[in-house]
């Protein structure tokens, strides 16, 4: 096979230049969002909001049918309730954060579950679940292009606000910085793009796309802007190596772009020259060489 | 007092309450300026509430703080406050320099970049605490004291005068500690405000001019000699109401003097 039938070929086909399009906005939005997830420590909570919009598109799908729209505007809604409810949560009670947001997810999951198990349709849901970028719409080019444009915008214009109030909340919330709201707003944008991400990746493995391409860029970056570069660079080469590795192998497209910048990560896991573990390893065997032959 | 002093920052009645029980009770103060006050006493006294009040981070129940004439919170750019160090990720993707030009932050609209004048303050601010060689250093590279010295360089690129220091002696070994009693001094030289909620007595004996004594309320406040006396001490640790109402919590957290 030359490699003109590896990666060229398949994006003769209008269903994989959609795809590739989807992945390449959902990338950009994945590689900003990213970073700042895992530097505020959100990496699960992001996990737990993408469970939380499965009753938000249920309920959607019991009112209107299967518009496209509603099951988003329902699935970005329920996101956004539990977003905002778990952040009021952890500020006016004791609980924190992480608890809040862990239990009202599996109370909205649960939901989720019941009702469709009531509607008693056969709806494909295994696509929201897992994906299909293969049957990427207009109208999901559309919503994940609305959802970049205004990731990037909010990014342009607050990116000073995101940085401090991520970095030291105390000194944001001490200069006079709405420290509530920048959180809030950010967990919106994180929903936001969790539901533009359904279609292509699903609900369970959407956020892959957010987290693997910013802990791999973690492991290689010790500047924020070099950070939120590489990630999305990351994003871009894993999601359409994904893609590509979907169509060749024939398997669901959320999971080929996964397994890709999963091995992307592992491998930097395992090799980055200053935090990887065969540095620590090599670090920590010269230090017990060193007191070994240290003369008494 | 004898001395002719102004003070910039005033407490006329000042409660806080967290929930039912008054964290700050009818505090009345005077913070003289450009001097160095400690503010001292057992935990649960309210100094950091004494703090973040100033900030207007805690709804007053009665009385006012002012700076000059104004409300505090028409005058935060005035004033810097430093929280106590284990809040930071060290590990976050920052540089040094970044750090202090986040200094310069809350002057900067959102759509504005940095001009000339914020990177003289950076460099200014950089070149006071000697961390210029460490510029462009991650922040995990440094040591305790040099970590504290990049958030005071912070403040000052704010361009604060009033400075709100939360524990600062907190953590810091021997060397550390007269380094930043040598940075306060001299701030203090420059005509600074400096506000330093603390447990060492001898410290505050020692450096600071000003001190004020809480324990909920103010036990004595003013020159440090005049308000660090056996009776005052004794009243503010031993005396008074008990600040935790379980006696074991507070028989194990209050600091004796010598």
């Amino acid at each position: 096979m030359t490699a003109q039938q590896l990666f060229i070929e398949p994006f003769s086909f209008g269903f994989m230049q959609r795809g590739a399009l989807s992945v390449v906005l959902l990338s950009i939005t994945g590689g900003l969002l990213g970073p700042i997830l895992i530097l505020r420590r959100l990496a699960l909570m992001g996990d737990a909001l993408s469970h939380s919009l499965l009753p938000g598109i249920a309920f959607a799908y019991l009112l209107f049918g299967a518009n496209l729209l509603a099951l988003f505007l329902g699935g970005l809604f329920a996101g956004l309730i539990t977003a905002a409810a778990s952040a009021l949560l952890s500020r006016m009670t004791r609980v924190k954060e992480d608890a809040a947001f862990g239990s009202l997810f599996v109370i909205f999951f649960a939901v989720g579950i019941a009702l469709i198990s009531a509607m008693k349709t056969r709806v494909d849901f295994m696509q929201f679940l897992f994906g299909n970028v293969l049957a990427v719409g207009s109208r999901d080019l559309a919503l994940a292009g609305f959802a970049c444009v205004l990731t990037a915008a909010v990014f342009g214009i607050f990116h000073r606000s995101v940085f401090l109030e991520t970095f030291d909340p105390i000194f944001f919330r001490a200069t006079g910085g709405r420290g509530g709201l920048t959180h809030v707003g950010l967990l919106c944008l994180v929903a936001l793009n969790l539901v533009a991400a359904l279609q292509a990746m699903g609900v369970v493995l959407a956020l892959g796309l957010f987290l693997l391409p910013a802990v791999t860029a973690y492991l290689w970056c010790d500047r924020l802007r070099h950070l939120l570069a590489v990630s999305v660079a990351v994003a871009l080469i894993g999601s359409l190596l994904g893609i590509l590795l979907s169509y060749h192998a024939n398997v669901p497209s959320g999971a080929g772009i996964v397994l890709t910048l999963g091995a992307g990560f592992i491998l930097s896991a395992i090799g980055s020259p200053r935090h990887g573990v065969l540095v620590r390893l090599r670090a920590n065997r010269g230090e017990v060489r060193r007191i070994l032959h240290t003369p008494e | 007092m004898t001395d002719a002093t102004h003070s910039i920052l005033r407490f006329r009645e000042v409660t806080v309450s967290y929930g039912r029980h008054p964290a700050l009770s009818h505090v009345s103060a005077s913070i003289v300026c450009g001097s160095s006050t400690a503010i001292l006493g057992p935990n649960g006294a309210g100094k950091s509430t004494f703090l973040r009040a100033i900030l207007g981070w805690h709804p007053l129940q009665t009385g006012e703080i002012r700076i000059g004439d104004s409300h505090t919170h028409h005058l935060l750019p005035r004033l810097a406050y430093l929280p106590q160090r284990q809040a930071i990720d060290w590990d976050f993707p920052i540089t040094v320099r970044e750090v202090v030009e986040q200094g310069r932050y809350p002057s900067l609209r959102w759509f504005e970049r940095f001009k000339q004048h914020d990177h003289e303050c950076v460099d200014r601010a950089l070149a006071e605490l000697d961390i210029e060689a460490l510029a462009s250093r991650q922040i995990r590279m440094l040591s305790g004291g040099q970590q504290q010295r990049v958030f005071l360089a912070r403040a000052l690129a704010q361009g604060a005068d009033i400075f709100l220091l939360d524990e600062p002696f907190a953590g810091l070994d021997l060397h550390a500690t007269e380094e930043l009693i040598h940075i306060l001094r001299a701030w203090e030289a420059q005509g600074r405000t400096v506000l330093a909620a603390m447990h060492e007595l001898p410290l505050a004996r020692a450096h600071f001019r000003h001190a004020l004594l809480l324990n909920t309320s103010v036990i004595a406040c003013g020159q440090v000699d005049a308000v660090l006396t056996d009776a005052n001490i004794d009243l503010a640790y031993r005396g008074g109401h008990c600040a935790h109402e379980d006696p074991l919590r507070s028989a194990r957290t209050a600091h004796f003097p010598q």
